[in-house]
C-alpha cells in the first residue's frame, strides 16, 4: 500500500514537472541565465543601433515589435516581441532564447555578438510599459525644435563627408542637435551599403563626420550614390537626402567578352584556333582534289604512252 | 498521226489557258492596285495608338504594318548581350543553411521545373569519414573560364559580358556535350515533356529564364537573368529564410543578404570568412562563392529530405 502510495506520488510529481515545463512554451532557461542582466543602459543611441540590427537580424520573422506582423510559420508562430507578455520576461532570459534557439528559431549565439544582441534587448525594452520610466532618466536631452534641417558636406580630397543636423527652437534660434544616429549609405545594385563607420552619432553642435572608404568602386569618373539620412525616423521623421559624390574609386568594368578565349562563341574564338582549324580543313581538301586530278590524268598518261 | 495532233490540240488548249490565266492575273492586279489607291485617298478611319514615350497620337489605319522586329528575336538578342557594366557573383554561407529547400521550390516555380529536376540543389556534405556534415546548396558556378560552352557545337550555350552563362533552347540540339563537361553536375536535360507543357505552349521563349522549357534541350541555373534585368535578385536568394545567400555586382564590391537586406563589401566578407570556391583546381574560375560551414547557426540534424528538418 505503501509502495503505491510513493508510485503516485512519484507520477503526480513527474506529471506536474512536465506540466510546468509545457507552461514555459517547452523552453527552459536555467536559472543562473534567467539573472543575467542588459549591462548596457537604455540609451537612445544604444536604442536606435539595436533597432538597426533588430531590423537586419529579427524583423525578417519576427516582424516589427507591437504591429503583430510576423511571418506566419507554422506549427509555432514567432513571437511579437514587443508584446507586453514577452517582455515579462528577463533580460538574461530573452538572451539565452536569442543564443541557444529553438525549432525555427537559429541560435545566434555565434552570429551576433554579445554587444548586438544586449543592444536588440535594450531596443525591445524600450517597448516594456513597466519600464518605460527608467529608460527615459538615461535619454541625451534636445530642445524642442521644428523645421529640423539635414546639411551635408562633402570633401573630395580627403574623402570625408560631414552632416549637420540642427532644429529652430521656440525663440527662433537654429541649434545643433545632439546624439542623434545618422546612416550614411551607399547605392549598389541590390540595396545600400552603410559606410557609417563606428559612431555615426551627432555631436554637441549637432555635426557628425564619417570617413568614406578609400577603396570602394564607384563608376568610370568614381560617382557614387549616397543617401543620407536620420537613421530612426521616430525622432524627426523622415530626414534624408540623396547626393551623387565623387568619392568612389574610378572603375572601368571589364567585359569579358572583349578578349578571346577558348571557351568564347564563334566569333569570340581564339585566332590561333581558327586558323588551325581553316588551315586544316584547306589542307585535307587540296589533299582530296590532288589526287582526283592524279586520277583523272592517269588514263591520259596511259594513252600517251601507248 | 493521230498521236501528233492529239498533241498539237493539248499545246494549244495549255497555250491558251496560260494566257487567260495571265491575262486574269494582270487585270485583278490593276484591281487590287485600285482598291488600294482608293483606300488612300479616303478620309480613313484614324487609330489612337501610344508612341514610345508616352505620347497619344492619331495615325491612319491603312498605314498601320505589323512590327518588325519579333519579340522572340528581341529576347534573343539582349538575352545573348547581357546587362553592360555588371559583374554578378553570388556567396553562400554554408554556416547558415539549414535544408529549409526555400530556394529549390522558388526556382522551380520560376523556370516551371518539376520537382525532380534542380537548378540548385541542396546536397548533404561531408568530406571525409571524421569531418561534421553539412548542408550545401549547389546552382551552377557562372564560371569565368567555363568548360561547358567550349563543347557547344552550335553556339548554344554562352557567357554573357556581366558573367552569366546562359542556355539558347532555340538553338540546342541535345547533344548533352555540356552536361559531360561540367564538372559541378549543374545541367539537367529535358528528357520528357516539362511540366505544364501544354500551359505553357503559346508563351514566347524567354532565354533569360529558360522558359517555356523545351522537351530534348538542356537547362540550367540562369541567375534568374530576367530578375536582374529589373533590379531583382534571383528567385532562390529572395526565398531564403535563412541568410545563407548573398547576391550583388563585384565592380561595385558589394553583395546583398536575400534575406536580411543587409548589403556588405563582397571582398570583406569573402576575406573575413575564409571563403571559397568549389573545384579551383580545374581552373574554372566560378562566380559562386562560400564561406565555409563554421559556427553554424543551426546543429546539422541527420537526413536531408526528413520532414522534420526541412525548417
Amino acid at each position: 500500500m505503501k509502495n503505491t502510495m510513493k508510485n503516485i506520488a512519484a507520477l503526480f510529481l513527474i506529471f506536474v514537472f512536465s506540466g510546468s515545463m509545457a507552461n514555459a512554451q517547452g523552453w527552459t532557461v536555467p536559472a543562473s541565465a534567467k539573472k543575467k542582466q542588459n549591462p548596457y543602459e537604455a540609451t537612445s543611441k544604444n536604442i536606435s543601433s539595436g533597432k538597426k540590427i533588430y531590423n537586419i537580424q529579427c524583423k525578417s520573422c519576427h516582424g516589427d515589435p507591437t504591429m503583430a506582423n510576423m511571418l506566419p510559420l507554422a506549427p509555432v508562430a514567432p513571437t511579437d516581441l514587443g508584446a507586453q507578455n514577452f517582455l515579462v520576461q528577463s533580460d538574461g532570459e530573452i538572451f539565452y532564447k536569442v543564443n541557444k534557439g529553438q525549432g525555427a528559431m537559429p541560435a545566434f549565439e555565434k552570429t551576433i555578438s554579445d554587444e548586438d544582441k544586449w543592444m536588440v534587448i535594450a531596443f525591445l525594452r524600450s517597448f516594456d510599459k513597466n519600464k518605460k520610466v527608467k529608460q527615459q532618466v538615461a535619454e541625451v536631452k534636445n530642445p524642442e525644435v521644428t523645421d529640423v534641417k539635414l546639411e551635408l558636406n562633402v570633401n573630395e580630397e580627403d574623402k570625408t563627408m560631414l552632416a549637420k543636423l540642427s532644429g529652430l527652437t521656440d525663440k527662433g534660434k537654429r541649434v545643433g542637435l545632439q546624439g542623434i544616429e545618422m546612416s550614411f549609405l551607399v547605392k549598389r545594385s541590390f540595396g545600400y551599403l552603410d559606410v557609417s563607420g563606428e559612431d555615426p552619432y551627432t555631436n554637441e553642435t549637432g555635426d557628425v563626420q564619417i570617413q568614406f572608404p578609400v577603396d570602394l568602386p564607384g563608376d568610370r569618373e568614381g560617382q557614387v550614390n549616397m543617401l543620407v539620412k536620420v537613421t530612426d525616423d521616430a525622432f524627426y521623421g523622415k530626414l534624408e537626402e540623396a547626393r551623387v559624390v565623387t568619392l568612389g574609386v574610378p572603375t572601368d568594368p571589364v567585359n569579358p567578352l572583349d578578349e578571346r578565349a577558348m571557351w568564347g562563341t564563334r566569333a569570340n574564338a581564339p585566332i590561333w584556333i581558327i586558323v588551325t582549324f581553316v588551315g586544316g580543313v584547306l589542307a585535307i581538301w587540296s589533299v582530296i582534289f590532288m589526287v582526283l586530278f592524279q586520277m583523272i590524268k592517269l588514263p591520259k598518261l596511259a594513252k600517251s604512252k601507248d | 498521226m493521230k498521236e501528233e495532233t492529239s498533241n498539237h490540240s493539248r499545246r494549244k488548249f495549255l497555250k491558251s489557258f496560260g494566257i487567260s490565266v495571265g491575262a486574269a492575273g494582270v487585270v485583278s492586279s490593276f484591281s487590287l492596285i485600285g482598291a488600294a489607291k482608293a483606300a488612300a485617298k479616303k478620309p480613313a478611319e484614324m487609330v489612337n495608338l501610344l508612341t514610345q514615350d508616352g505620347q497619344l497620337v492619331q495615325v491612319d489605319k491603312n498605314q498601320l504594318r505589323p512590327t518588325v522586329t519579333e519579340p522572340l528575336d528581341e529576347l534573343q538578342k539582349r538575352g545573348r548581350e547581357g546587362i553592360p557594366g555588371k559583374s554578378f557573383v553570388m556567396v553562400i554561407d554554408l554556416s547558415k543553411c539549414r535544408n529549409a529547400r526555400k530556394c529549390m521550390d522558388a526556382c522551380q516555380n520560376h523556370h516551371q521545373l518539376r520537382q525532380d529536376q534542380h537548378h540548385i540543389n541542396v546536397l548533404q556534405m561531408q568530406d571525409a569519414e571524421h569531418t561534421a556534415p553539412y548542408f550545401m546548396p549547389k546552382p551552377c558556378q557562372h564560371c569565368d573560364n567555363p568548360p561547358c560552352t567550349k563543347v557547344c557545337p552550335v553556339d548554344a550555350t554562352f557567357k554573357r559580358q556581366d558573367g552569366i552563362v546562359l542556355i539558347d533552347n532555340e538553338r540546342c540540339i541535345g547533344c548533352r556535350f555540356c552536361i559531360a563537361a561540367c564538372p559541378y553536375s549543374a545541367r539537367i536535360f529535358q528528357w520528357t515533356e516539362p511540366k505544364d507543357a501544354e500551359k505553357y505552349k503559346d508563351l514566347t521563349y524567354n532565354i533569360e529564364a529558360n522558359v517555356p522549357q523545351k522537351k530534348g534541350t538542356v537547362s540550367k541555373c540562369l541567375f534568374s537573368a530576367d530578375r536582374l534585368r529589373e533590379d531583382k535578385l534571383p528567385s532562390c536568394v529572395s526565398a531564403c529564410p535563412n541568410g545563407v545567400y548573398y547576391f550583388g555586382d563585384q565592380n561595385e564590391d558589394a553583395v546583398t543578404n536575400g534575406t536580411t537586406g543587409e548589403t556588405v563589401r563582397f571582398s570583406k566578407l569573402i576575406e573575413d570568412n575564409a571563403g571559397y570556391t568549389l573545384m579551383e583546381e580545374l581552373g574554372t574560375k566560378p562566380r559562386v562563392y562560400y564561406l565555409p560551414p563554421k559556427n553554424r547557426a543551426f546543429e546539422f540534424n541527420g537526413d536531408l529530405l526528413n520532414e522534420e528538418n526541412l525548417h
